[in-house]
């Protein structure tokens, strides 16, 4: 077999499916923000330390400026566009404007990706835990306070309406 | 935009296929969580990456006989996550969790953590301490190493441009207790410290493993019982001094480490 330039791939991002051929070095960052225009995902360090670019691909949390396009061959990827159901913010989501966990805002679609992953694994996860899993996830603006409290907040509401 | 280097892809259907391919300038794509950034960078330019993620062959965790199996494919959350690793070997799951974020245990691999003979591992001290080997293959044959033949220095391991670490294999027998403790500011340790309780050819010793700190780590034996200072034995290690502190500062975090570490190993005992 030979080795290809342009791979060939069908994905389903937040739901609907996407088939084309990508670049062998795109990135999934690349894919998503110049290919399918969803600009929620960020990017900024590039190496896998910031956590801007964070996606879900079949619901595990990956940086998206370090992971190949070509990858996500039959695949499921969540970016922050698809935390929403149906015009509905997501428990996550709401907690996050209400406790306001955002300032300028670069580094909440990670966030809220990644708290999203974990509340998925840990539902009625403790502070600790919180802020372990998050701690690559780099805020400039809040000190973090408030994104552990709305957190806290989504879990409890999550747990309530379960 | 592209931020990577042009490439070609390769996407082998089974071990044998990808041995054919690997090469000097057609290397082995893993997790990918050091290999893209080195390419992001410049400093590696390979023509062609040979993808080893639909590679089931190389996921797999085994126990054979008393040593656990791990595939050079496995990912420090798979291993985390193994009911046969937390088993057998508790102190690698406890270890592997606080590797990177939770993104880079989600894609990162052991053995790749091994081949780039990254400095500030956590990987790398646990499995020497451990005494775990590799098990390199190429087209052509096989070999087996230990940690400490494998890691020359550091980014520097002692892989081929043809071979491929498809295997860990790690003794679990003779292990009395196990404990890791890292001191982290940043993205990575600035030191961690393992210290284990363990009998070896018939012998009981307590080992003790710096890593992180200096280019290599440092594996010291001692008899049970031997009074170990820390502050002496990190007077012998060579940190290296970045943006995380100095010489000076990190010989002195490690001292303090090593005595808690071994602090802790005694809390273990029943």
């Amino acid at each position: 077999m030979t080795a290809e330039s342009a791979i060939e791939i069908t994905t389903f991002v937040n739901g609907t499916e996407q088939s084309g051929y990508v670049p062998a070095r795109a990135t999934v960052a690349e894919y998503l923000r110049d290919d399918l225009g969803l600009t929620g995902t960020k990017t900024s360090c590039e190496m896998e330390v910031c956590g801007v670019c964070s996606v879900l691909v079949d619901g595990r949390p990956v940086s998206a400026c370090a992971a190949l396009a070509a990858d996500l061959d039959g695949t499921t990827v969540t970016t922050v566009e698809g935390l929403a159901e149906e015009g509905r913010l997501s428990h996550l989501q709401q907690a996050f404007i209400e406790k306001s966990a955002a300032q300028c805002g670069f580094c909440t679609p990670g966030f809220l990706i990644m708290a999203t992953a974990l509340l998925a694994a840990n539902p009625d996860p403790t502070r600790h835990e919180i802020a372990e899993y998050l701690d690559g996830n780099i805020c400039r603006c809040t000190g973090y306070r408030p994104i552990i409290e709305a957190v806290e907040l989504a879990a409890t509401r999550m747990r309530e309406s379960a | 935009m592209s931020v990577l280097p042009p490439f070609a892809l390769h996407r082998p259907q089974s071990v044998d296929e990808a041995l054919g391919l690997i090469s000097f300038d057609d290397m082995p794509l893993g997790g990918g969580t050091e290999l893209l950034l080195a390419m992001r960078m410049r400093v590696l330019r390979p023509d062609t990456l040979v993808n080893l993620k639909q590679l089931d062959e190389l996921k797999s965790i085994r126990l054979d006989g008393s040593d656990l199996v791990i595939g050079g494919g496995v990912t420090h959350l798979a291993a985390s996550e193994s009911a046969l690793v937390a088993e057998h070997l508790p102190i690698l799951p406890k270890v592997l969790l606080e590797v990177g974020n939770p993104r880079v245990r989600a894609s990162g691999t052991l053995a790749g953590n091994l081949v780039f003979a990254e400095p500030k591992s956590d990987v790398i001290p646990i499995l020497l301490a451990l005494d775990a080997r590799v098990h390199l293959r190429s087209a052509s044959g096989s070999r087996q190493m230990t940690i400490d033949e494998f890691i020359i220095g550091p980014y520097y391991c002692a892989r081929e441009p043809e071979e491929l670490l498809t295997e860990i294999r790690i003794p679990t027998a003779g292990i009395a207790r196990a404990v890791y403790l890292k001191y982290q500011t940043m993205e990575r340790p600035t030191v961690g410290v393992a210290a284990l309780d363990m009998e070896r050819d018939g012998t009981e010793r307590r080992r003790v493993v710096i890593g992180a700190v200096a280019e290599t780590p440092t594996l010291l034996d001692f008899a049970p019982g031997d009074q170990i200072d820390g502050a002496a034995i990190a007077a012998t290690i060579e940190p290296i001094p970045d943006i995380a502190g100095s010489a000076r500062y990190k010989r002195h975090v490690t001292g303090v480490y090593i005595d808690r570490a071994v602090a802790a190993l005694d809390a273990e005992r029943p």
